[in-house]
C-alpha cells in the first residue's frame, strides 16, 4: 500500500515537472529558414554526385543573413549610406517591426506582429510560400524569395508598386486561397507591404549567397568575435574599442553587400512606378452598347485563334487545356535541375525532403468562368495580355497593337457569357462550355 | 590594420576597371573533346503540331548534347570567372561594333536555332519566328526573365540590364521538346564550342585571368582535363595568362564521358 502511494507521488511529481517543462513555457522563438532547396540544387551543379557543402558553409550564410537581417521578431535592414540611403524609400523599419515579431496588441490599440497573424500560415515565417496550409493549396501560396510577382502594372523582372502589392493584400487573389484583408486599417497593409518587400530581398541576397558561396572557399567573410563585448579571460572591453570593433563589422558587413551582393536587388524596388505600362483607354466599341461591339469581339476571336497565340496554350474551346504540361518558375527553378525529371519521382526525392512543394502542373486560365485572378477591370485583362505574367508560362506580347489587345479584352471578357442561352447539345463543337 | 585592408580593397575596386588596356591584348583557343562513348541521345518527343514541326521528316535529336564522330563537343561555354572583389577586364574596341550587332535566336522547324548563344548586357536579342506556328520565347536565368510571344514571322529585340555568373534556359512552353542556353555577361569574353569542339576568344586584356567551362549536361566541368592546367574542383576554372598579340592554345581539352548527365 504504502509502495503504491509512493508510486503514485513519485508519477505526480514527475508529472508536475514534465508540465512545467514543456506545457507552460511559450514555443521557441521562430526563426528564418535556411533555403535548403537552393543549396541542394546548387551542390548539385556544383559537386559531384551526392556531395554537400560543409556545414560551415550554411552557418556562414545564415550568420551574414542574421547581421544584415535580423530575426523574425526583430527584423533588421542594412542602409549602407545612413539617412541618405536610397533603401529608406523601399521600406521603413518602423513598419517592419510592426509587421514583425510575435501577435500583440497594446493599450492605444497598436497591433504588431501582423505578419504571422495573418500570412505566416500560407507564406511561412520566412516568406518561402511554404507555410503549414501550403502542401494543401493550389496555386500553392507566393514564395517571395525568387523575387517575382504575377501581377502587377509593371513589366517582366521590374518590381511590383506599393499600390500593386496593396491591392493584392486588399482584394484578395479571386480563384486562389488568398483572401482579401480589405478590413484592416491603411497603416496595417502598409506595414505588410514593406514586411513582403522585406522577405523578398532577404530571400533573393539569401539565394544570391548560396551561389557565391562557391567563392567563399571556406573563408568566413565576417568577423563575429568583433561583437563580442568581454575579451578571451573574459574581462570586458572598454567602450571606445567596442564602438570602433561595431564600426569594423559594419564595414566589413556593407562590403558583403557591395562585393557579393549588389545593389541591384534593393534599387530595382526604388521608385518602380517610373516603369509602369501606361494603358491608352479602350475603343468606344468596348462598351457593350455600342453598335460596332460585336465587330470587336470578332476581331479579338480572330486574333485568339491566330495572331495572338492564344489558343496554343487556352485551347481551342479556352477553357484553358491547350497546353497543361508546364510548370511555373518557382517549380521550375529546381525540376530544371540537370538529373531531374517530373515524370521519375525518384529523381527529386532529395528536393522534396529539402523543403521543396511537390510540382504542380501550372493550368492557363479557363477563359469560360469569369474569374481573373489579376483583377477584373479591363484594364487589369489588358496588363496580363500586353506584359504577360512573371514566373509563367504567359508571355508577353510587343507585336500586337494597343487595338489589337483592346479587341483581345474584349473578346476574353465575352468569353464566359458567349453561347449563353444556347441548349447544351447544340453548341458549336469548338466552344463547349464547363459543366 | 584590418580597417585599412578593407579600404585598399575598396580602393583597388576602384582602379582597377580600366577601358583600354596598357599591356596590349591576347587570344585564348582550344578545343573541347568528350573521352569515351557519351551517354545515348534521345529524340525529341514532337507531340503538337507535328505537321509544321516535323514537315515529314523523322524526330530530330535532343540538340542539348552534340558530340562529334571524334568526341568534339558543341555548345560548351568557356567563359571569364570573376568574384566579387576580382578586377574588371578592359574591353577591346573592337567588340564595340559588334555589341551594337543583334545576337539572333531563330525559331526555326520548332527549334531554337542556335542552341546556344551569348550575349553582353545590353546588346540586342533578336528573337525570331520563321515557322508557321505561333510559338514564345521564354528566357529564365538567375537574374533575368523575359517571355515574348511570337507569332508567325514575328521579330522582337529585347535587351538585358543584368549579367549572370551561369548561363540560363530558354524555352517554349508551347512546344514543350524546345530549349536553348542562353549567357548574358557584362564582358564579352566567352565562348561557345562549336561543332568541331573548338573555341576562341579574341582580344583579352593582357595579364592573369581565369577562365571556366560549362555544358548543358555537365554543370560545370570539375573533371574536364586540360594540359598543364589546375582545374578548379567546384567551379572548373583555370587561371591563364594572356600576353600581348600572342594567342595562348590551350590544345585539346578532354571530358570524360561518364561525367556528362544522362537526363
Amino acid at each position: 500500500m504504502r509502495n503504491v502511494l509512493l508510486q503514485s507521488s513519485c508519477l505526480l511529481v514527475v508529472i508536475l515537472i514534465l508540465t512545467t517543462l514543456t506545457g507552460c513555457n511559450p514555443s521557441p522563438e521562430p526563426q528564418f529558414r535556411f533555403n535548403r532547396v537552393a543549396m541542394l540544387k546548387q551542390e548539385k551543379t556544383d559537386l559531384s554526385e551526392g556531395e554537400i557543402y560543409p556545414a560551415e558553409y550554411q552557418s556562414e550564410i545564415s550568420n551574414i543573413l542574421t547581421a544584415l537581417y535580423g530575426t523574425p521578431n526583430e527584423p533588421r535592414f542594412p542602409f549602407p549610406l545612413g539617412d541618405d540611403d536610397p533603401a529608406h524609400e523601399v521600406l521603413s523599419l518602423d513598419n517592419l517591426n510592426q509587421a514583425a515579431g510575435p501577435v500583440s496588441i497594446d493599450r492605444l490599440h497598436q497591433t504588431a506582429g501582423l505578419y504571422r497573424e495573418l500570412c505566416s500560415h500560407c507564406h511561412g515565417i520566412s516568406g518561402d510560400g511554404a507555410g503549414g496550409t501550403a502542401p494543401s493549396l493550389k496555386p500553392y501560396p507566393r514564395d517571395f524569395r525568387l523575387g517575382k510577382f504575377k501581377f502587377k502594372s509593371t513589366p517582366l523582372r521590374r518590381m511590383p508598386t506599393n499600390e500593386d502589392l496593396t491591392r493584392i493584400i486588399k482584394n484578395g487573389i479571386p480563384g486562389t486561397a488568398m483572401p482579401s484583408f480589405r478590413t484592416l486599417p491603411d497603416n496595417e497593409i502598409e506595414a505588410l507591404v514593406d514586411y513582403v518587400k522585406y522577405l523578398t530581398i532577404r530571400g533573393q541576397h539569401e539565394r544570391r549567397l548560396i551561389a557565391e558561396l562557391a567563392n567563399l572557399d571556406g573563408q568566413p567573410i565576417l568577423d563575429f568575435d568583433l561583437l563580442k563585448e568581454t575579451d578571451e579571460q573574459g574581462q570586458e572591453i572598454d567602450e571606445e574599442t567596442i564602438a570602433e570593433n561595431l564600426e569594423e563589422f559594419q564595414a566589413q558587413l556593407y562590403m558583403v553587400v557591395g562585393e557579393y551582393l549588389g545593389e541591384d536587388i534593393v534599387s530595382r524596388w526604388v521608385e518602380p512606378e517610373d516603369e509602369i505600362i501606361e494603358i491608352e483607354n479602350a475603343p468606344a466599341a468596348f462598351l457593350l452598347d455600342h453598335p460596332a461591339h460585336a465587330t470587336l469581339i470578332l476581331q479579338g476571336k480572330e486574333l485568339f485563334y491566330g495572331k495572338a497565340n492564344c489558343v496554343q496554350c487556352h485551347g481551342e474551346t479556352g477553357l484553358g487545356d491547350g497546353q497543361t504540361a508546364n510548370f511555373d518558375d518557382w517549380t521550375n527553378d529546381w525540376l530544371k535541375t540537370a538529373g531531374v525529371a517530373y515524370e521519375q519521382p525518384a529523381t527529386y526525392v532529395d528536393f522534396l525532403k529539402a523543403g521543396a512543394l511537390y510540382p504542380k502542373p501550372i493550368v492557363p486560365r479557363n477563359l469560360r468562368t469569369p474569374v481573373f485572378r489579376g483583377g477584373n477591370l479591363p484594364s487589369d485583362v489588358y496588363r496580363r495580355i500586353a506584359n504577360g505574367i512573371e514566373g509563367t508560362p504567359m508571355p508577353s506580347s510587343p507585336t500586337l497593337s494597343t487595338g489589337e489587345i483592346w479587341a483581345l479584352v474584349c473578346y476574353v471578357k465575352s468569353l464566359p457569357y458567349e453561347n449563353q442561352g444556347v441548349k447544351r447539345n447544340e453548341l458549336p463543337v469548338n466552344e463547349r462550355v464547363v459543366d | 590594420m584590418r580597417k585599412s585592408f578593407l579600404f585598399a580593397v575598396i580602393i583597388l575596386g576602384f582602379i582597377s576597371m580600366p577601358l583600354v588596356s596598357d599591356d596590349g591584348w591576347g587570344s585564348l583557343k582550344g578545343s573541347i573533346v568528350v573521352d569515351g562513348a557519351a551517354p545515348e541521345i534521345s529524340k525529341e518527343k514532337i507531340d503538337k503540331d507535328q505537321a509544321s514541326c516535323l514537315s515529314g521528316k523523322p524526330a530530330p535529336d535532343d540538340d542539348n548534347l552534340l558530340v562529334g564522330p571524334g568526341g568534339e563537343l558543341k555548345d560548351a561555354f568557356v567563359m571569364m570567372y570573376r568574384k566579387g572583389t576580382d578586377p574588371t577586364p578592359a574591353i577591346h574596341p573592337s567588340y564595340a561594333d559588334a555589341k551594337k550587332q543583334p545576337v539572333v535566336l531563330d525559331n526555326k522547324n520548332c527549334r531554337f536555332v542556335p542552341h546556344a548563344i551569348f550575349l553582353q548586357t545590353g546588346q540586342p536579342l533578336e528573337m525570331r519566328n520563321s515557322d508557321d506556328v505561333g510559338h514564345n520565347c521564354h528566357i529564365i536565368t538567375f537574374n533575368n526573365e523575359e517571355n515574348i510571344n511570337l507569332a508567325t514571322k514575328d521579330s522582337v529585340q529585347v535587351t538585358f540590364t543584368d549579367a549572370d555568373k551561369t548561363p540560363g534556359n530558354v524555352v517554349c512552353d508551347i512546344h514543350n521538346w524546345m530549349d536553348a542556353i542562353i549567357l548574358v555577361r557584362d564582358e564579352p569574353y566567352a565562348a561557345i564550342s562549336k561543332a568541331d569542339g573548338t573555341f576562341e576568344i579574341k582580344n583579352i586584356p593582357a595579364g592573369t585571368w581565369k577562365f571556366q567551362f560549362w555544358h548543358k549536361k555537365t554543370g560545370f566541368m570539375k573533371k574536364l582535363d586540360v594540359p598543364n592546367y589546375k582545374v578548379g574542383k567546384i567551379k572548373a576554372d583555370i587561371e591563364v595568362t594572356i600576353k600581348d598579340g600572342e594567342t595562348l592554345d590551350l590544345g585539346k581539352l578532354t571530358l570524360p564521358a561518364s561525367s556528362i548527365k544522362k537526363k
